[in-house]
């Protein structure tokens, strides 16, 4: 009988200290979340009040009654409509670029067949931003097409090409190789090899790169602010025209910030898991 | 149409004599010349050409039908009040026009380095003749509009070139007679005073510079958060305050001969003016407030006075975003020790010289230019306007959004009115190596060994950009 | 082949010879340019203001990477193991650095508002005074530092968790039969597993951190005075407020030249601990 008691009493005890692990566990989760979700709703307060609230000190949290009237009124004066068109084209084209010159690169440099490329994209990853917009300015006037989609797109491959290639090297990196050694014995040469074997198991890579790729374009606010016209601006861009000179409203400025970064965090949390098991499956490797 | 005046309505309303050109450049604004009381004669003035009077029977607002033209405006009031009416204009004219409105700093990048690459993608631009007067007269990249003002068939009979105030063709025209750009917008600088601390302790509104800083010390306190000052403080904004105060000490920053007069004994004095209400009675953090935490400031009703541009009625007056609605007196820039002048700056539109499309780029500076137009900005609270009919039309008196008392204010404010920052290309550099300056006072730096580090500085830079 | 060696060579090749040719002239917009040779090298050299940005780059640099690390290896640690609702959390978890910069930082500067941001009422509640956060010439770099950390401890976080994923479970088995606390098996085992993947998350925040741009521009422009101002906020104010395009060009190759120093140091540094392990 004593010996059930025992039992019992050590399971007590592990429970209790399971208990306590849960808790702390749980406890560091809060920690660790909190600082995205408050700065998150923060936002979403600020675009849902109007502006003696968002004034209000001590600060008003909870928007009561909500109102829309921040959304309505930069939806009125900004063609947001058309700005969100124009990057999903962007961002959607510079992203598919970038794929179809930096896997095949990815893969180049990983198998060590193109050393001055590698180089060259270590070269673009590093070089700051800025110093891209007066050359590149030129060359679309030589070129005749400056403020057009295609000028900015071709402004976004500076930001995605990189990306696509610094994912793609580690994934290729991290193959076995012997499955392609297989496939050149079988008679391919190192592109058939690449195109029937690499590819298919990258893909899970692929998908990481054009996702972070599609993310950095949309969120690039330097280069249009020079390159883009009238028409052809992006999101990011408008978010600064819901600021006047005389007047600092809030409301509508966060209403403008949360429109503009909405579509990145939603595809982000759709595929978070993506993300994590790409980069989990060697998206970068020590 | 209204907004028609008579000469005597017009010669009864307070007129706005601007900066008085003794020279012919604005860097030295001496004595304010009042307007004749005579019928106005622009020929009186060496700057603004004579411009024939039109009988108007050859004018045709639809000369250019058809057309399609790219404006580059700002996101500022007087660009709203342009485009929410950008209807009007196409059904008058029917041209078509692209408006746009990026924040003014993009906006300002985006001009210069397209009119560096000899190709701009708009028209007709909004620009600030504070800041890009030099730079544009100097490559001519605005079209002189002389020949469009003589001439009967490109200027509306309506139009009246001498409704505008003389600071705005001041601002508007180049040291060697050519007009650059419509005037369109002027703004002085003026004391914001929060009536109800002001009547708390008793103090009166301040009428120099010495009633600002006493009233500052006997209001300021901190304690009940309540501050005695607040303006600009952070670098490159702050240049401007601080050439609001300078010309309390009646010297120009930067005279005709381009001579620096930043390390004088009264640019001095003005730095410890700035120095002293910025660090001793300002709220903390100040020197990093531009004009919109200065506002905000003032608007919670946390902060006596506030010394900025006259433009910010508005959100002052609106009770969506502001505690101090209907306390705010509307104070004419105090009097320093040696002289009293309201800094002015001004913006203006004017005519890419690249444009393939000048004439309709013209008929739109002039409809944006017009008495209605400007009307309805001012009405809104936009600021001071460049023409005077606004100050007397009855419709934007009856659709004021503004104090009436704010409409005296930048009416007196134009008898004294004296451009506030110097002319000259580099005007950026100026505002930013005298603002780091300026901040560092703020953090307790002396002025006068700030001042001359910042002068040798600039004077290199000065030089070169005005080599020709 | 051949359009993407164009694209490439448009995007990448054009603007660095364009770059180097710019930085050997004097040029600034709306005047004619001048070949200078040096002269504009020379003049950084000796140019207090640029010198002084360099140290407060790496000082922006060094809390930027540093904080991350450590934050996000915790944060690693703790959506490694299972809770419920983990994917969700751990997708609102990385939402900051996918986020708009921007947009984020005109959040952010609501937030340090003087008089009225939430984040100084948020202290006042656990009774510590109110911060002037950027607007102090003291405390602006960490502020802004510490929006960085915000936007990119994540990054750093899935790099570390993707380590984690890729452990052999055997140490541990053997440690727990040895009765080691967490902490141990963290230091002896798991830290060391995982340094060559924090040596990635360093890499890349470093020059992630030396090129930050949009949020110091949006939040502070470099002030109070030139507190924050950093090499990428004075070669912004020299390309396009002054137009200093020679001036600006030179900044760029120092610029870069550091980075890639930094960088180099870095990836030595990666490679010694592989050869050590």
């Amino acid at each position: 009988m004593e010996s059930v008691a025992q039992v019992s009493q050590f399971d007590l005890n592990y429970r209790l200290k399971k208990l306590l692990g849960r808790i702390g566990l749980f406890f560091a989760v809060f920690v660790v979340v909190s600082p995205a979700i408050f700065v998150f709703l923060w936002m979403l307060s600020l675009s849902l009040k109007n502006e003696i609230d968002n004034i209000a000190y001590p600060p008003v949290f909870i928007p009561s009654p909500p109102t829309f009237d921040n959304y309505f009124k930069i939806f009125r004066e900004s063609n947001y409509v058309l700005y969100a068109y124009n990057s999903v084209i962007v961002s959607g084209a510079a992203t598919l670029i970038a794929l179809v010159v930096g896997v095949p690169a990815g893969y180049g440099i990983a198998k060590g067949k193109a050393q001055g490329l590698g180089m060259l994209i270590m070269i673009a990853r590093i070089t700051p931003g800025l110093s891209y917009l007066i050359p590149l300015f030129t060359l679309f006037r030589f070129l005749g097409i400056s403020g057009s989609l295609l000028a900015v797109t071709i402004s976004h491959l500076v930001l995605t090409i990189p990306m696509v290639v610094w994912v793609m090297i580690s994934f290729f990196e991290d193959m076995h190789p012997e499955l392609e050694e297989a496939a050149l014995t079988d008679g391919c040469n190192v592109w058939q090899a690449f195109y029937r074997v690499a590819m298919p198991i990258a893909r899970p890579g692929i998908a990481v790169a054009a996702i972070l790729a599609f993310i950095q374009s949309w969120n690039n606010f330097l280069f249009g602010v020079v390159l883009a016209g009238r028409e052809t601006r992006t999101l990011p861009i408008a978010v600064f025209n819901a600021m006047t000179f005389e007047q600092l409203s809030w409301g509508p400025v966060a209403a403008a910030a949360l429109v503009v970064t909405l579509p990145s965090l939603l595809l982000t949390i759709f595929v978070q898991r993506d993300i994590v098991t790409g980069l989990a499956a060697g998206g970068v490797k020590g | 149409m209204s907004d028609k005046i008579t000469r005597r309505d017009f010669l009864k309303s307070s007129v706005l004599a601007g900066a008085g050109l003794a020279s012919a450049s604005l860097l030295n604004a001496c004595a304010p010349t009042p307007e004749p009381t005579k019928a106005p004669a622009p020929a009186a003035q060496p700057t603004a050409p004579a411009v024939v009077k039109t009988t108007g029977d050859k004018f045709d607002w639809k000369r250019f039908k058809g057309e399609k033209i790219e404006a580059l405006l700002i996101k500022n009031t007087q660009g709203d009040i342009m485009a929410q009416n950008i209807k009007e204009f196409e059904e008058l004219t029917g041209i078509t026009v692209g408006v746009d409105q990026p924040a003014e700093q993009q906006q300002r990048q985006k001009l210069a380095v397209e009119f560096q690459s000899g190709q701009t993608s708009f028209d007709v631009v909004y620009y600030s003749f504070h800041v890009q007067k030099r730079l544009f007269g100097k490559n001519k990249w605005v079209t002189d509009i002389r020949d469009y003002l003589k001439d009967p068939t490109m200027t509306a009979p309506e139009f009246d070139w001498d409704d505008f105030s003389a600071a705005g063709k001041a601002w508007a025209t180049e040291p060697d007679g050519r007009i650059d750009a419509l005037p369109n917008k002027i703004d002085y600088g003026v004391l914001y005073c929060n009536k109800d601390l002001f009547a708390a302790k008793g103090v009166a509104l301040p009428k120099t510079f010495d009633d600002v800083v006493s009233a500052a010390q006997k209001l300021h306190d901190p304690s009940k958060n309540v501050y005695g000052f607040v303006g600009r403080g952070l670098k490159n904004a702050n240049a401007y305050l601080w050439c609001l105060m300078v010309l309390g000490w009646n010297i120009d920053l930067i005279d005709d001969k381009l001579n620096l007069n930043t390390t004088t004994p009264e640019a001095i004095e003005s730095a410890k003016f700035y120095q002293n209400l910025q660090k001793n009675f300002a709220p903390p953090g100040v020197a990093g407030f531009n004009w919109n935490e200065s506002q905000s400031a003032f608007a919670l009703g946390q902060v006596a006075m506030w010394w900025d541009g006259v433009g910010f009625a508005a959100p002052l007056e609106d009770a969506k975003s502001s505690k101090v609605v209907g306390k705010v007196a509307y104070v004419v820039a105090p009097a320093g020790p040696k002289g009293n002048w309201a800094g002015m700056t001004g913006d203006g539109l004017g005519i890419s010289s690249f444009s393939k499309k000048k004439g309709p780029a013209w008929y739109f500076a002039m409809w944006a230019a017009s008495k209605s137009i400007l009307a309805k900005s001012f009405a809104a609270g936009s600021g001071a306007q460049a023409r005077n009919s606004v100050y007397t039309n009855p419709d934007a008196l009856k659709n004021l959004t503004v104090p009436k008392e704010w409409v005296d204010t930048v009416v007196a404010s134009g008898k004294i009115g004296r451009a506030a920052l110097p002319i000259v290309v580099p005007v950026t550099e100026f505002r930013d190596i005298f603002g780091v300056a300026l901040t560092n006072m703020i953090g307790g730096a002396d002025p006068a060994s700030e001042l001359k580090k910042a002068t040798d500085e600039f004077k290199p830079i000065l030089e070169k950009s005005e080599k020709a | 082949m051949i359009p993407a060696i164009a694209v490439i060579f448009a995007v990448i090749i054009f603007p660095w010879v364009f770059t180097v040719w710019m930085s050997l002239n004097d040029w600034r917009i709306g005047m004619s340019s001048e070949f200078i040779g040096l002269g504009n090298f020379q003049m950084l050299a000796t140019n207090n203001r640029f010198l002084s940005t360099i140290p407060r780059t790496l000082y922006f640099t060094f809390l930027s990477v540093l904080l991350p690390v450590v934050l996000g290896v915790f944060a690693a640690e703790v959506f490694h193991q299972k809770f419920p609702l983990r994917g969700l959390l751990r997708g609102i978890y990385i939402a900051p650095m996918m986020a708009t910069p921007v947009a984020i930082a005109l959040v952010f500067t609501m937030m340090f508002h003087p008089q009225i941001g939430v984040l100084n009422y948020l202290l006042s509640l656990v009774g510590i005074p109110k911060q002037l956060w950027v607007y102090s010439a003291d405390t602006v770099i960490p502020t802004l530092a510490f929006v960085e950390v915000w936007q990119w401890t994540p990054l750093v976080m899935l790099i570390v968790l993707g380590g984690l994923a890729s452990l052999p479970t055997e140490p541990y088995e053997s440690a727990v039969i040895d009765g080691a606390s967490q902490w141990d098996m963290f230091r002896y085992i798991t830290f060391p597993l995982i340094l060559p993947f924090l040596m990635i998350a360093v890499i890349l925040r470093t020059i992630d951190a030396l090129k930050s741009f949009d949020i110091i521009y949006v939040i502070s422009q470099g002030g109070p005075g030139t507190a924050s101002e950093t090499i990428n906020l004075y070669l912004y104010l020299q390309a396009f407020s002054f137009f200093q395009i020679g001036h600006a060009s030179a900044v760029v190759i120092v610029f870069f030249v550091l980075i890639l120093a930094l960088a180099m140091i870095l990836l030595v540094a990666r490679e010694r601990l592989r050869w050590n392990r």
